[in-house]
């Protein structure tokens, strides 16, 4: 076999699972425990079996799980109990010895395939399967078994059917990048020219109703309004993850290395009864255009057709989805009761918040959302409530979502190496008039970080490495003392048309930004600003390197042809002057904190007060440490790296802000 | 009952050639899935696959065939508009006794379609005639 290869991949992974499977069916001779509490374990009765070239064909009765059995995340809607195709190897098939009306417990990793054409889905990869025995007559049916095994149906297949490997329309990877946003032909056009059968088809507004009559797979013909509450973009792993039962999903495409990561575009959709539900709509590989969708889309109202339930969630097992829904409740109009009549009461008050969620997405082929953009923003829209960063700091809960429009001073990323570029989490430092027009005891500047799991459009993160910008953070997470930018999370460049400034004072920032100075109260991986005087210079830090003076590579090369010329492999060019970077770490005494040892380290090119410290330091190559000694550094802007208490000492890093 | 196989193997083979289209890599899902489907063939036939043994000959009157060269250095036809090849197995483990729905050759020319690890050889039509006609000499 190729070293290699696929074969060989293929012949290591079946000889691990030969013993993985040989393991787990010894384990459950010795073990004997029921099934039914594990979690992702299918259980299924078998109907009918016939045979297909050796691999055993059982059509299965899924049952329901056993209330005992603490589920996993997705539970099926068993609306008439749904049928499978379960997919048995001949070693499999042997082994169990199964007959029809026979329960079988498969546990997982099974996998579960969907078929483009068919309505019942496959169940493959089954080797780990195990019958449940309901009565003891084991010997008897040993027996009645073989003659069974005679009745199978063996099902031949047409040689004249072969496979075609082309995809002629596959939603899930459509080149949606190129659709421009001005059309959005994914969600309207395919409604037109399809003619769908939707058209004209009742229109109900209730999504539990929805559910409860049409089943967990394909909404025929009827649709669903609902309002659209939020626009957001979900990282596309999870969308996958939760896509099928149990456990590994049949084409999990792994996200190996730093291109762009794959996004869903979402809706949290509620609909007159004040129930929510989000729905899962295209993969985006950009999630560029989030800014438009959120503005055309949002307060609107759409129709549902054609959809299928992900998954039905609770408060518990989604927190992040169930603390978005809070913040729009209790709703601000009347929502229609169930039960009651059409004209009667509607209640606001005293409902309890919603503790469970429908997850939806589109059936495979088409997209069936209608926005209804021309209409009125709807009276159940909830905007963001923004407030001054000053009132959210002030805010008492725990996971509460809420919104602010601030200016960002500077970013840092954090440096793991072992994670990829894209789902790093970044340290955003911001600020706005609320912090700046300051009292005592808040601090000048608040730390915002951006979780990977909190989607940004290429547009946000070019606009925050280049300039200060004013970014309106919508739906972020306060809890602990911390901000966080999470998924659901939407960073937007310009303030949404309707938001509900509660009292806030959104002005913008006249006058240069301060940061708090350093002193007793400061914590490691914020921002503030330092004035000392040189008490000590860490020699052993110091060094100068060169970087190229047209893109600012740091790391040179010595040029292959003249060992005297330096050479930049990103400019693909000679460097001839070089820009020399000096990097150095001074001890200040700082009158602001006296009791700390404060280390700073500085920068050649950003340090002009120290310039000349560091000139005489480094580049004459001969020095006196005391000349540098008692001078006076100035207000300098500083990343706190470390504070530590034994020594009481501060490790700052001198920044430039955006 | 119409048959289920042959619709979960195109779409195991459709799964392949995406994933492969999108990351030049085929994950270990669905090399187990193919273990699952195709049983003892799928080793040898990406084997076959990793050797680039499958080559796609096309006439200019635009007929095709495949022909693989199996492990024992002989050469083994398959066609494209049906599931048929003129090696043994087929014969035996296909026609006969409907054990498998391929053989080892024709699931490497499926593999090797999907990973794009086809060679292309263009021929005349003679060559083309007599290629498809040749096992009749071969074999005796």
């Amino acid at each position: 076999l190729c070293r290699g290869g696929l074969a060989e991949r293929l012949y290591r992974l079946q000889n691990r699972e030969r013993s993985a499977i040989s393991f787990w069916r010894h384990q459950c001779i010795s073990d004997a425990k029921t099934a039914s509490d594990k979690s992702g374990v299918l259980t299924v009765k078998i109907l009918e079996m016939f045979e297909e070239c050796t691999i055993q064909v059982a059509i299965c009765q899924q049952l329901e799980q056993s209330p005992a059995m603490l589920s996993s995340e997705d539970v099926v809607i068993n609306a008439g109990e749904p049928i499978l195709k379960v997919l048995f190897a001949r070693e499999t098939a042997a082994h169990l010895k199964s007959r029809p009306q026979d329960v079988i417990h498969i546990y997982p990793p099974w996998q579960k395939l969907l078929l483009r054409n068919a309505d019942v889905p496959v169940i493959m990869h089954t080797y780990f399967s195990q019958k449940v025995l309901l009565s003891d007559h084991s010997e008897t049916r040993e027996k009645s078994y073989g003659l069974t095994k005679m009745l199978i149906r063996k099902n031949i297949t047409s040689l004249a059917q072969t496979f075609s490997l082309d995809d002629p329309d596959d939603e899930l990877h459509q080149e949606s990048s190129d659709n421009q946003v001005s059309c959005a032909p994914q969600i309207h056009n395919n409604c037109d020219s399809k003619q769908h059968p939707l058209a004209r088809s009742a229109v109900n507004d209730s999504l539990l109703e929805m559910v409860e009559s049409q089943g967990a797979v394909g909404w025929r013909e009827a649709q669903v309004r609902v309002v659209i509450q939020r626009v957001y973009c979900l990282p596309a792993r999870e969308g996958y993850r939760s896509h099928v039962q149990g456990n590994k999903p049949l084409s999990a495409i792994p996200i190996i290395n730093s291109d762009p990561p794959n996004v869903r575009l979402c809706l949290l959709v509620q609909d007159a009864y004040g129930m929510f539900s989000e729905v899962q709509l295209q993969s985006l590989t950009f999630a560029d255009d989030i800014e438009q969708y959120c503005r055309r889309w949002e307060g609107k109202f759409c129709c549902l057709a054609g959809m299928k339930i992900l998954q039905r969630t609770t408060r518990g097992r989604a927190l992040g989805l169930f603390s978005l829904i809070d913040s729009l409740w209790p709703p601000v109009v009347p929502v229609k009761v169930a039960g009651q009549s059409q004209a009667s009461e509607m209640m606001t008050t005293n409902l309890p918040p919603p503790s469970f969620c429908y997850i939806l997405t589109a059936q495979s082929g088409e997209i069936h959302v209608e926005v209804d953009e021309e209409e009125q923003i709807s009276n159940l829209y909830q905007p963001p409530a923004v407030h001054g960063l000053k009132e959210i700091l002030q805010i008492n809960g725990c996971n509460e979502r809420c919104s602010f429009w601030a200016q960002v001073l500077y970013l840092r990323l954090q440096t793991k190496h072992s994670v990829p570029i894209n789902q790093r989490e970044i340290l955003l430092f911001v600020t706005d008039s609320t912090l700046q027009n300051v009292v005592h005891m808040i601090p000048k500047v608040v730390a915002v970080s951006v979780a990977a799991s909190c989607v940004l459009s290429t547009e946000i993160t070019e606009a925050l490495s280049v300039a200060s910008r004013l970014v309106f953070f919508k739906d972020v997470l306060w809890g602990n003392g911390r901000i966080i930018c999470v998924e659901r999370t939407v960073l937007l460049l310009q303030k949404p048309l309707l938001y509900s400034a509660a009292g806030a004072d959104l002005s913008e920032l006249t006058g240069p930004v301060r940061l708090d100075e350093l002193d007793s109260t400061t914590q490691a991986n914020s921002i503030c600003a330092v004035k000392g005087t040189v008490v000590g210079v860490n020699e052993s830090t110091a060094f100068s390197w060169p970087t190229c003076d047209r893109c600012g590579n740091g790391k040179l090369e010595l040029c292959p042809q003249d060992r005297g010329l330096l050479y930049c492999s990103q400019c693909s060019e000679v460097v001839i002057s070089p820009v020399l970077k000096m990097q150095l770490e001074v001890f200040l005494s700082c009158p602001s904190r006296s009791q700390s040892t404060v280390k700073v380290k500085v920068w050649h090119e950003i340090s002009f007060g120290l310039f000349v410290l560091i000139n005489m330091l480094l580049s004459l190559q001969s020095y006196e440490v005391q000349s540098v000694l008692g001078k006076e550094v100035g207000l300098l802007n500083c990343y706190v790296h470390s504070v530590t208490s034994h020594p009481n000492c501060v490790a700052l890093e001198e920044i430039v802000l955006l | 009952m119409d048959s289920t196989l042959p619709a979960v193997a195109e779409e195991l083979l459709k799964e392949i050639k995406k994933a492969f289209q999108e990351t030049s890599h085929v994950p270990d899902d669905l090399l187990l899935g193919l273990k699952f489907i195709f049983g003892p063939s799928a080793v040898p036939a990406l084997d076959l696959v990793d050797q680039r043994s499958v080559t796609r000959v096309v006439s200019p009157s635009g007929r095709t065939a495949y022909q693989v060269l199996g492990s024992s250095g002989k050469l083994y036809t398959c066609y494209s508009s049906c599931h048929f090849c003129t090696c043994p197995a087929f014969g035996f483990a296909v026609l006969q006794k409907s054990e498998s729905l391929l053989c080892k050759h024709i699931l490497a020319v499926y593999l090797s379609q999907a990973v794009g690890a086809c060679q292309e050889l263009t021929v005349s039509e003679e060559q083309l005639t007599s290629i498809l006609l040749a096992e009749e000499e071969d074999e005796g």
